[in-house]
């Protein structure tokens, strides 16, 4: 009796005391956690951040969005375009092998790009090939598109996340047994449990990857990430809910790595509408918000006020142009002025169960009361949102995540024919379609970036909408992670990464 | 006693197909069709149309059922549209971790449980019978869930005892393994506990009460042997058969412990098809975690018909 | 099964001692919680869906008794305003299963025959599904809202109210009243409904009080899960559920209705438990 009870205290300090003794762990191995199931490890397929994680470790594309934001050589060694913008050939690097070992040709590129354009395929990057007239490979190491209209940022389009370029005899198996070129091979996967990779010795750059194997760990809740991160069962977090950031700041051992994304979320004001029709009337709603204190209140300040989807860390970004601080009584003149000294009371719409857009609201409502202008918050549930207050209703706050090219960023929302535009806000200034037409075929990158620092100017002069910051991409991590940085892209970098 | 379990199993056999109409019917009415969530949110009409034959989607139900039946019975479940797999392999692993958890925590609430009872019993009326029963109050009165969070702020974030999410496979070591089942455990554990103690409680208080206890105890045998040599063994027949029945429970009850405890079983499985629209992983996993239900069912009448002889003897349970 | 059990002629044993004890203190307990689920919204002290952004996840103090969540709103507003909700769930719920489950029983028991088997065997699939199960059968087909969490909570218990139902029919019908009855010529709708029925209250109310328990915890589990109530509700389950990210930070916002939720299901089960001893002649025994 008495054996047996010390027996049953030994065994439950011992499961007790685990939790601790489990950061042990083969040397190299990374452990990182992702907060949603993976549907597909199929790149063209894929739709959800936890799942471009995956991609970027285990495919390259033609080229990749650098931590820069702008684009760099991958598996094309460097590429050029005719005069004109519409043919574009890409040279591929020599002596890239798949993880089957099999050689990367010109043939898979275009396989690839077909298999993306082919409808039944259902990938969401199709709409961005459409542009494609026709593809060849010139040889093995060389391929060559013909576009139906001139686009200066074809390249960038490659570093796009579904456009991984991919073994043209192993596609049916991509979903379950991803093969590809990246750092890091495919072992197993366990839906809603973990990817198991391993390190690609054949990888392409030498010395790369440091690691022997990383481990992706499915953890939905943010109290057991954090947890996990804090007894060492977690190497890393990534996108870091949060809630959870002063948890980890606490913590000695843990580290915090965030970068500005071009992810954004916005007021958006229908110009069409009134009172919003007065370009005055938004102007004042512009003014009278302080992005700063917006982003302490929806993002706990973890966020970077801008003036357009063009975050403050790209080099297009306009330095030149003043953060709106707040000014009520500016406001309230520019109001007087469109005929509204008294201000006015107006529903802003937000779509319940988006934390960030929702504190966006309950901020605006705060700053603007003392513009004058009286906000009613009402919630939606988020299906509601989409079908009868996105691009229907006049006053509501909404979100959009980071698009690869500074073009596709900003060219939807603010071109008179931009797909967001008519969706959202429906603005139209001809100078403005000007100056994005012009930086579609812009010659080179001084032309781009003076041309994108006008828009940036307009877009704040104009004010169809407000866009009050862009939201960091923050990662959870041990301080014994070396090496890794965040991408403004929210992809998981870990060539460079390693584990003490 | 043959007899009887052979018409329990034919009838277990035709539930099941029952069961199964029902899942496949009730399942083919979901809203938000499976092509359009494949196609995604910008996709055209023939986009959906070119994925929806591509599955088998336009064909009439009656064959779409017949497909899906004739495919169980081959053992084959379908395959998942989202994860593009077949569901089988997936839901027998997500199967193995539900269980792992399950019998774990059936052992120890029966361990746990009957150990309660008999002490409450002995000591009925005392102190230690008033602290039991308030112990089992207490597990029941606050639902599942709401004990699953106080035990991850409990033991996660204020002691760091242990971990509070995930799963750990035991070919990486038998600590980690057993670390990630301890909170899940004690929630089960905690929500099925009371309904054990008690029961053994009061089936252990009417055996202290026979002629043949009280013979025992006329022989001058020392308590500790009454009560563990023979009160117990008679005592425990309703105990084990309401085990049986608990173990359904858990079976269900998982679906909720797992979201908490990010644990990758069953449960998790289910609300991941249910939030993609996987129509086969949906209906495969409800349909097998029923069925398992079933057979727990099955086994805890056919305990209660075996220590029960009036069943026992050839007559029917209702 | 277990209902089969229950119904077994046990020794009449009144359990006098149980009857004041747990009935009142049941009682003492649920009162306040009534009041607050039919006045919560007068008696708040803030509206339950009104949001101070400047003032989130306050501790608990003298202007937020219980404290506020991320957006600034008052848990205590909110736990009172959702008792009503997450009571109605069980309530309403036992009631739909009680509306569909005592006539199913009744035919069931009183006709016998193919319709009696028809129905039994109908209830018996319906069993054959783990509980929760069958509610997020049920839910999964549409957009959840609160009002199909009840019906699906009601379904879940039909089953168990017709086996019941049934069993005291059948019972009853062997008493010689309704043998006299028989006698007497009485149409069979007199009998169900003049004779049987008011007979069958006592045992039904008992089962039912256990019922609310178990409707109000199966509720709680599919707000919990997104399933049932939704959004800006402050239904008990949900508003554990969208506590949890800051469970660390502001455990208030998940405590505070979790012991309203306790202190409901421990009302309930001294009602239930004072209810047996004062209505059923039968012992139920635990179970």
């Amino acid at each position: 009796m008495m054996m047996r009870r010390l027996v049953a205290r030994a065994v439950l300090s011992a499961i007790l005391l685990s939790g601790t003794a489990m950061s042990v762990q083969a040397a190299g191995t990374l452990k990182v956690s992702v907060d949603s199931n993976l549907n597909t490890l199929d790149p063209a397929k894929m739709k959800g951040g936890q799942e471009y994680v995956a991609a970027y470790l285990i495919f390259n594309g033609l080229t990749i969005i650098g931590h820069d934001m702008t684009v760099k050589p991958d598996l094309a060694e460097r590429w050029e375009h005719s005069d004109d913008l519409k043919t574009w050939t890409f040279h591929l690097r020599k002596g890239v092998k798949f993880h089957n070992g099999r050689d990367l040709e010109a043939e898979d590129v275009v396989a690839t790009i077909a298999r993306i354009q082919d409808k039944a395929t259902g990938s969401t990057a199709r709409v961005n090939f459409e542009i494609v007239e026709s593809m060849k490979a010139l040889d093995t190491a060389t391929v060559q598109f013909q576009l139906k209209s001139p686009y200066a940022g074809f390249a960038e389009l490659f570093g796009e996340r579904q456009a991984r370029i991919v073994p043209r005899d192993a596609v049916d198996t991509l979903a379950t047994k991803p093969v590809g070129t990246g750092p890091f091979e495919f072992v197993s996967f366990a839906p809603g449990d973990r990817v198991v990779l391993k390190r690609n010795a054949n990888y392409f750059e030498p010395g790369l990857p440091k690691l022997d194997e990383v481990v992706v760990r499915i953890l939905p809740e943010s109290a057991a990430q954090v947890a996990a991160l804090t007894t060492g069962e977690l190497d890393l977090v990534w996108n870091l809910p949060l809630e959870a950031i002063e948890k980890v700041k606490a913590d000695t051992k843990l580290k915090i790595d965030s970068v500005p994304t071009s992810t954004w979320d916005g007021v958006i004001m229908n110009n069409t509408v009134k009172p919003f029709d007065d370009p005055r009337v938004r102007k004042a709603v512009a003014m009278a918000l302080d992005k700063q204190t917006i982003t302490q209140i929806a993002l706990f300040g973890n966020g970077t006020p801008t003036h357009s989807p063009i975050p403050p860390s790209h080099p297009f970004f306009n330095k030149d142009l003043k953060i709106a601080k707040g000014d009520p009584a500016g406001a309230k003149k520019l109001l007087a002025e469109a005929g509204y000294p008294n201000g006015f009371e107006v529903t802003l719409h937000t779509p319940a169960g988006r934390a960030t857009r929702e504190r966006l609201g309950l901020a605006v409502r705060e700053l603007l009361k003392p513009a004058g202008i009286t906000v009613n918050v009402q919630r939606v549930p988020f299906d509601v949102f989409l079908k009868d207050i996105e691009g229907k209703a006049g006053f509501y706050i909404d979100g959009f995540f980071s698009r690869p090219t500074i073009d596709t960023s900003v060219y939807p929302w603010y071109h008179s024919r931009g797909s967001w535009n008519t969706a959202l806000w429906s603005y139209s200034n001809p100078k403005m379609d000007t100056l994005l037409d012009g930086a579609r075929q812009a010659k080179s990158e001084d032309e781009a970036k003076s041309l994108y620092t006008q828009v940036q100017a307009l877009a704040v002069e104009d004010s169809p909408g407000v866009i009050p910051y862009v939201i960091n991409h923050i990662n959870g991590l041990n301080a014994k992670v070396k090496g890794f940085q965040s991408h403004p892209m929210m992809f998981l970098d870990l060539r460079n990464v390693s584990v003490d | 006693m043959f007899a009887y379990f052979l018409t329990r199993l034919a009838s277990l056999a035709l539930i099941l197909v029952v069961m199964s109409v029902l899942i496949f019917l009730v399942t083919q009415a979901m809203p938000g069709d499976v092509a359009s969530m494949i196609a995604g949110q910008f996709a055209s009409k023939e986009v959906v149309d070119a994925i929806a034959v591509k599955l088998g989607l336009d064909q009439p139900l009656i064959v779409q059922y017949g497909r899906w039946a004739a495919g169980i019975l081959q053992g084959d479940l379908g395959r998942s549209l989202v994860l593009e797999q077949p569901i089988g392999p997936i839901l027998m692993e997500a199967l193995a971790r539900s269980l792992v958890l399950a019998v774990v925590a059936l052992v120890v609430v029966a361990v746990v449980g009957i150990a309660l009872g008999v002490l409450a019993a002995v000591r009925r009326g005392k102190l230690t019978d008033q602290m039991v029963s308030g112990i089992s109050y207490l597990g029941i009165a606050v639902p599942d869930f709401f004990w699953a969070i106080v035990l991850v702020l409990i033991f996660g974030s204020y002691l760091k005892l242990l971990p509070t999410g995930g799963y750990t496979p035991i070919s990486e070591g038998f600590l980690p393994w057993a670390a990630h089942l301890v909170l899940p455990v004690v929630t089960l554990v905690l929500m099925l506990l009371a309904r054990i103690a008690r029961l053994t409680r009061s089936s252990m208080i009417d055996v202290l009460q026979t002629n043949y206890v009280k013979f025992a105890r006329a022989k001058g045998m020392p308590e500790s042997v009454v009560i563990l040599r023979h009160a117990l063994k008679n005592a425990l027949l309703p105990t084990i058969t309401v085990l049986a029945i608990d173990f359904g429970l858990i079976l269900g009850g998982v679906v909720v412990i797992e979201t908490i405890f990010s644990y990758p079983g069953m449960g998790r499985l289910l609300l991941f098809a249910i939030q993609r629209h996987d129509l086969p992983l949906i209906q495969a996993t409800i349909l097998i975690v029923s069925a398992a239900y079933c057979l727990a069912n099955l086994t805890a009448d056919l305990l209660y018909a075996f220590v029960n002889p009036k069943i026992r003897h050839g007559m029917r349970a209702s | 099964m277990t209902d089969a059990t229950s119904i077994r002629p046990a020794p009449r044993r009144l359990r006098m001692s149980a009857l004041p004890g747990s009935l009142i203190v049941g009682i003492v307990l649920l009162a306040p919680l009534v009041v607050a689920a039919v006045a919560g919204s007068w008696l708040a002290p803030y509206p339950y869906d009104e949001m101070n952004i400047l003032s989130r996840l306050q501790p608990p103090g003298p202007d937020f008794w219980f404290g506020t969540d991320e957006f600034g709103r008052d848990v205590f507003s909110r736990t009172l305003v959702g008792t009503g909700s997450s009571l109605l769930m069980g309530v309403a719920a036992t009631a739909l299963s009680l509306l569909a489950g005592v006539p199913l029983g009744l035919v069931a028991g009183y006709k016998g025959g193919r319709v009696g088997e028809a129905i039994m065997r109908a209830m018996d699939v319906l069993m054959s599904f783990p509980p929760i199960l069958l509610g997020i059968l049920v839910l999964a087909v549409t957009p959840p809202a609160q009002w199909k969490a009840i019906a699906a909570i009601g379904i879940v218990y039909v089953p168990q109210v017709v086996r019941l139902t049934r069993a005291i029919t059948l019972e009853l019908m062997q008493e010689e009243f309704i043998t006299a009855a028989h006698l007497r010529g009485e149409s069979a709708t007199y009998i169900l409904f003049k004779e049987i029925l008011p007979n069958i209250w006592p045992p039904l109310a008992v089962e039912a009080s256990l019922r609310v328990v178990f409707a109000i915890l199966l509720g709680a589990s599919l707000s919990f899960i997104g399933m049932g109530a939704q959004p800006p509700s402050s239904d008990w389950g949900l508003m554990i559920s969208e506590a949890r990210p800051f469970v660390e930070q502001a455990p208030w916002i998940a405590l505070c209705p979790g012991f309203a939720l306790a202190i409901a299901v421990i009302g309930i089960n001294l009602l239930g438990d004072g209810l047996r001893a004062l209505l059923d002649p039968r012992n139920m025994g635990a179970h």
